[in-house]
């Protein structure tokens, strides 16, 4: 097993009448344990325009991948701040990660449906994405 | 206008041959804009002890949001138990996004259209306390 930690950590000194500090680690365990979540998929692409692209490759297609704790990171890395790319899941857009922002879910893959897509809007933009899991059906090639 | 940043740092140094060290740091902005996100729930803390699938965070409570644009959404399990967990999803069922376990949290966009609303299902009714905020425009 792997022992790998997710570490939030947000603040303003200006958004409050008082100082805003939120700090949160949680260790990726599987689902339902407190063994660590031992396989990665880590990686940086360039999204094209023009339709949703599935980032989870169908994790949830098969019981080794589905219902689990399956953790989820994507950064935009664009640095236009007016672009942004639209965030599916399970084909439903969600919100927009615009250029320099990320996010850090869970995914529970319960199908094969239950994916997480990107659609970059008007222009191809780069993202970094990670996939945190506890495991996949390889495709016979 | 305000500044609020968020940063995260994943790491390990046994997941593969070599250590993982990701770290970014985003500034929270208004859409398409560079000028810093001014509005927020604030911290809220919720018990939850109900297997019911119910609204977390209800759209048409969020005084002046403005669905799509650069929202973002902050949960926390703040449980121990890493045996049970809260499921966090949107539209009531029409998006299941993941677990939260205890000790889970997650950040995510959230455009917030009509009936957009982000929903829990506790996975049994052991009482829990559930944190979130978002920071809107």
């Amino acid at each position: 097993m792997a022992t790998t930690t997710a570490t939030l950590t947000l603040a303003s000194a200006d958004l409050l009448s008082d100082n805003l500090s939120l700090s949160a680690t949680q260790t990726l365990n599987k689902a339902g344990t407190t063994t660590g979540l031992d396989s990665i998929q880590y990686e940086k692409l360039e999204v094209p325009t023009g339709t949703t692209y599935d980032l989870t490759n169908q994790l949830g297609a098969t019981a080794l991948g589905q219902n689990k704790a399956n953790k989820v990171y994507v950064a935009n890395k664009h640095t236009d701040p007016t672009r942004y790319i639209d965030i599916y899941v399970a084909a439903v857009n969600i919100g927009r990660l615009y250029a320099g922002d990320w996010m850090f879910i869970p995914l529970e893959a319960a199908t094969a449906a239950q994916d997480v897509g990107v659609n970059a809007v008007d222009v191809s933009q780069v993202i970094e994405f990670a996939l945190i899991h506890e495991g996949r059906t390889l495709i016979a090639s | 206008m305000a500044t609020t940043t968020a940063t995260i740092t994943l790491a390990s140094t046994d997941i593969a041959d070599n250590a993982l060290s990701i770290s970014n740091t985003m500034t929270l902005t208004t859409a398409g804009t560079t000028t810093g996100i001014t509005e927020t729930t604030g911290l809220a803390r919720v018990k939850m002890a109900s297997t019911t699938l119910t609204d977390l965070i209800t759209v048409a409570n969020i005084n002046g949001f403005q669905a799509a644009h650069s929202a973002k959404v902050y949960i926390k399990n703040t449980g121990t138990a890493t045996d049970k967990y809260a499921t966090i999803g949107l539209a009531g069922t029409a998006v299941t996004i993941g677990r939260l376990y205890g000790g889970d949290w997650m950040l995510f966009p959230w455009d917030g259209n009509e009936n957009e609303d982000v929903t829990i299902d506790m996975s049994d009714a052991t009482e829990t306390i559930i944190e979130y905020m978002v920071f809107f425009e």
